[in-house]
């Protein structure tokens, strides 16, 4: 199981753009979402989580609104923004090219 | 960033500044959510609710440590830090009231000697004129090469023409020069103003405009025709007119001549020279003069250097005084050319330029040395908060904020102090300058007081740049310490922290170098007081003491040659029969009065040998009055009045002139006399001992003393009445005052001052140096004895326990106690060490700028150095009786 902890910073914020661009949730269904989605793989721990998102937000990536939730709870749900879902792109782009450089110097054949 | 990003990002920032406290609330909110939903999802788990919400705090690691961390994740945290640590700061500060009035004084006294100096220094050496390419200005002097003052700015009509029609440097030639005018009007006093004739492009050259009317232009003076109109200042509109635009038009006196004023200079401009203020400037005609009149300031051309018009104005100068009629003496002349954009050198400036920069060194140490104390105590105020700063350290306080925070404590201080630094810089500037200004009456110029004290922007950035500085330095090491707290183990040894061995000796290192600064600082007011008291007890060729100096003012007496040689006769006379004088004489120079008369002189024998001679006119019994012996020959008598003229001279003029052989009887010739044109023969007949004339540190100069009756000379405006007395000069003041009140009724007393008084306002910045450096000097150990004491208190303090338990084991009270006393004498014997080499390297330093400085012996040092040991010793005796008193019941106790 890779710890979050693992990745660099900056795969973290990619990892939770993309959450947040399948639809505005909050923190903890941030984390339980990408959970779920990469098999119980990928776990932020809710230490960096929230430092995470909120460098997030002051970026301007994404936005932040307090709505009272079905049960007549207020929490505070983050959306991506126009912004964000630019600097996504960017990422998932350099990410893409990273990982295909990776797996081209893995798959060499050895002699 | 794109601009969008930034009006995007703008308001979450300023959001986060400004509601701070909401956005606290809402993370807070955020973070329970977070821990409430996540506790339901365990127990829908299985896990029972306490462990469910155990768990979800495990999980977080720490609500405060993640709020921190979010916050951190907003960039504008710094402005908030800051704001808070200044908030507490202030705090803190204010419940130790002690400490901060003692640190805020110690820094104020550091920071404001500095901006006091600085501001006189700014106000003469580095301040630019405000005129139009100030760095472009240089000024012209002619100066003879074995003569020390830097020279003279004027110069012939000759050299004039040959200067502007020679020149390929200068790309405009200004004529000015500065003269005291008496000037009168319909509502204007009869009074006396320092301005400057002018030459056409004076004001256009130096880009000067005008504040209300016109200035003087090339129509205004050109050869031979000067039109009768003057130019004021601003703040002479100010004072005598209070700004009336009916100023221009106005007709008033200029010695003998109407004129009309037909404009006033732009505000803040007051001539050539920022401390001599001119407040009038009129034309003046450009023609042949006799003399050597013509003041010459020029600029030079964009792309030539300094260098270059030097060189080709040596030559072209040279041409002049090598032209075929020329004075011998002439020939010798050279020209200089000083950059003028500080403005041109006045006998101020020269005065105070030596005296300033030793002050500015001395002001320097001092500054570091309260700095040093200031650390100190600051170093052991951070020992006692250690555990505050591993409380912080635990609730997740990054390094870099604990650092900040003591960093701000000390900026704080050193803010405060400065401010009211620059209060008393202020006063002391002022105070400074007229003391400086009380000396012997500065020949040329009135002082510009407020240009040189007042505060200007260079000053004060200069200051806060010395406070910011001293702020940063004297917290660097605490705040360095400070965030260095492990907290673990300073919360566990909260009382009896022992210290680390990096902090004791960089505690005991702070107070070997304030012992070391103080040393320096007391080796050098050592110098010069010793050089002072050399001064003062220098043989001056005359007899001090007792003798008691009157100068009239004979300009409106109305007297003729004949009744000025009866009356001064007389009054001589009856002053005479006053009980406790004996003697009393006239002259036209007292000795320290200043420079006077100056001639060329020469012998019969040898008239192609010419010497330069001071020229003082005296009366019989001058050289009894004063005390100056006579060598060979006799003093001027009742029967000289009626036969050739007579003047006596002294050994260095006797030896330039006849060499070894007997003078009296011969001849000697003065040219170039300002008052008779043309040549003067003198038969000498009595030779004196040389004596001090006009500067105490320079020798005696080849003086003549022409006979003062004979001459019939009342030609200057002042005369010097000298008596001596048997008794303290004070008591006969009143009777001499009557007395010639009664002899001399038109002639009214100017000012009455002794021999030594006299002397001592001749010795002013030497004076001054001597008391200021001394005072900085006491200060300065005043501050290492703090230091120390400081140190050795809060030391034993904290080994209380040690020492305790050492007694317990058997150590006699005086063991502890010499061991106290050990530790104060390693570091003032460390602080020798450093502070040695430095005393010494000082002493070369003012060898170079003062001359004659007697730095021969090591005395001045050795003293500083007993005197620090003694200090030392006191300063360790309290502590010391403290730890011998150490109860070990007590100490082990102790918490």
């Amino acid at each position: 199981m890779s710890k979050p902890a693992d990745l660099v910073q900056g795969t973290l914020d990619m990892l939770l753009l993309k959450i947040l661009a399948l639809g505005p949730m909050n923190g903890f269904a941030v984390s339980q979402r990408l959970k779920q989605v990469s098999g119980d793989v990928l776990q932020v721990s809710d230490g960096s989580l929230y430092p995470a998102l909120h460098k997030l937000e002051q970026e301007g990536w994404i936005t932040a609104e307090w709505k009272t939730s079905e049960y007549g709870r207020r929490a505070k749900y983050y959306s991506l923004t126009r912004l964000g879902r630019g600097q996504l792109e960017k990422e998932a782009d350099s990410w893409g090219r990273l990982s295909s450089a990776i797996s081209r110097v893995i798959k060499l054949k050895e002699t | 960033m794109r601009p969008e990003h930034w009006l995007y990002t703008i308001p979450l920032r300023l959001r986060s500044l400004f509601r701070r406290a909401q956005a606290d609330q809402q993370l807070d909110d955020e973070l329970r959510d977070h821990l409430e939903r996540k506790t339901e999802e365990y127990v829908a788990k299985g896990m029972s609710p306490q462990e469910a919400r155990r768990r979800v705090r495990l999980d977080l690691g720490g609500i405060e440590q993640t709020k921190e961390k979010c916050r951190g994740a907003r960039r504008v945290n710094w402005i908030q830090d800051f704001v808070q640590d200044l908030h507490f700061s202030l705090r803190v500060l204010r419940k130790s009231p002690g400490f901060t009035t003692v640190a805020v004084l110690t820094l104020a006294l550091g920071i404001g000697a500095n901006t006091a100096i600085f501001t006189m220094t700014n106000g003469l050496m580095l301040h630019r004129l405000p005129v139009r390419d100030p760095g472009q200005l240089v000024e012209l002097l002619h100066h003879y090469p074995d003569e020390p003052e830097p020279g003279f700015n004027g110069f012939s009509w000759d050299a004039y023409q040959a200067i502007r029609d020679g020149n390929h440097v200068f790309s405009d030639l200004i004529v000015g020069s500065m003269n005291f005018f008496s000037v009168r009007g319909d509502n204007l006093q009869p009074q006396t103003v320092f301005g400057g004739g002018v030459g056409g492009t004076f004001f256009q050259a130096l880009g000067v405009r005008a504040a209300a009317g016109r200035l003087i232009g090339p129509e205004d003076a050109h050869m031979g025709y000067h039109a009768p109109v003057a130019v004021v200042s601003w703040s002479f509109w100010k004072s005598r007119f209070d700004l009336d635009p009916g100023v221009i038009g106005k007709k008033i006196v200029v010695g003998d001549t109407p004129v009309t004023i037909i404009g006033v200079a732009q505000h803040g401009f007051y001539g050539p020279s920022y401390e001599a203020q001119q407040d009038i400037w009129l034309p003046i005609s450009l023609g042949p003069s006799p003399g050597w009149g013509f003041g010459l300031l020029a600029r030079l051309k964009p792309r030539v250097s300094l260098e270059q018009a030097r060189a080709e104005m040596a030559v072209v100068f040279q041409a002049v005084v090598n032209s075929p009629d020329a004075d011998p003496f002439v020939r010798r002349m050279k020209l200089r050319i000083e950059p003028a954009g500080n403005g041109v050198t006045t006998p101020l400036s020269q005065m105070l330029s030596t005296p300033l920069t030793v002050l500015m060194a001395t002001v320097g140490l001092l500054l570091l040395l309260a700095c040093a104390n200031l650390a100190g105590l600051l170093l052991a105020r951070g020992a006692s908060r250690q555990h505050e700063m591993a409380v912080r350290a635990c609730l997740g306080a990054p390094r870099a904020r604990l650092l900040r925070q003591t960093l701000t404590e000390s900026l704080l201080l050193s803010l405060v102090g400065c401010v009211v630094g620059i209060f008393g810089a202020y006063f002391a500037a002022h105070a400074l300058i007229r003391v400086f200004a009380s000396g012997r009456f500065i020949m040329g110029a009135p002082v510009h007081f407020e240009a040189l004290t007042n505060p200007d922007a260079h000053v004060l950035l200069f200051t806060l740049a010395i406070a910011l500085l001293t702020g940063l330095l004297c917290g660097a090491a605490p705040a360095m310490s400070a965030s260095k707290t492990e907290p673990g183990s300073a919360l566990q040894q909260a009382s009896r922290i022992g210290e680390s061995k990096s902090r004791r000796l960089f505690g005991k290192g702070l107070v070997a170098s304030q012992v070391a600064l103080s040393l320096a600082l007391m080796s050098s007011a050592g110098l010069f007081v010793e050089y002072l008291s050399h001064l003062r007890n220098l043989n001056l060729g005359f007899e001090r003491n007792n003798l008691l100096l009157v100068t009239l003012d004979f300009a409106h007496s109305g007297y003729n040659a004949a009744q000025f040689s009866r009356l001064s006769q007389e009054l001589v006379t009856r002053l005479d029969a006053i009980p406790g004088v004996s003697s009393a004489t006239f002259s036209a120079m007292s000795p320290m009065e200043g420079p006077g008369a100056a001639s060329f002189a020469f012998s019969e024998d040898h008239p192609e040998k010419r010497t330069q001679a001071s020229i003082n006119y005296v009366a019989p019994a001058y050289f009894e009055t004063y005390g100056t012996p006579f060598l060979v020959g006799r003093d001027f008598s009742a029967r000289d009045q009626t036969g050739s003229p007579v003047a006596i001279i002294n050994e260095t003029t006797a030896r330039d002139c006849f060499g070894n052989e007997n003078p009296i009887g011969r001849h000697i010739t003065l040219s170039h006399i300002t008052l008779t044109k043309g040549e003067k023969t003198y038969e000498v007949v009595g030779l004196v001992r040389d004596a001090k004339y006009n500067d105490l540190q320079q020798a005696a100069p080849p003086t003549i003393y022409p006979d003062l009756l004979q001459q019939g000379f009342i030609g200057s405006q002042h005369s010097q009445l000298a008596i001596r007395t048997r008794i303290d000069p004070g008591g006969v003041a009143s009777a001499v005052r009557q007395t010639e009140a009664a002899v001399l009724n038109t002639v009214p007393i100017v000012r009455i001052m002794t021999m030594n008084e006299q002397i001592d306002s001749s010795i002013v910045p030497q004076r001054l140096i001597a008391t200021l450096s001394a005072g900085f000097a006491a200060l300065g150990a005043l501050l290492a004895a703090i230091g120390l004491y400081g140190l050795l208190a809060y030391t034993v303090a904290r080994r209380t326990h040690e020492i305790g338990v050492r007694v317990a084991l058997g150590a006699a009270g005086t063991d502890v106690m010499r061991v106290v006393l050990r530790d104060a004498l390693w570091m003032v014997c460390a602080g020798f060490a450093i502070g040695a080499p430095l005393a010494f390297w000082g002493k070369r330093i003012a060898a170079s700028l003062i001359p004659d400085l007697p730095v021969a012996g090591p005395l001045p040092v050795v003293v500083a150095a007993a005197i620090m040991i003694a200090v030392g010793l006191i300063a360790a005796y309290l502590p010391a009786r403290r730890a011998m008193r150490v109860d070990p019941m007590v100490a082990l106790r102790y918490e």
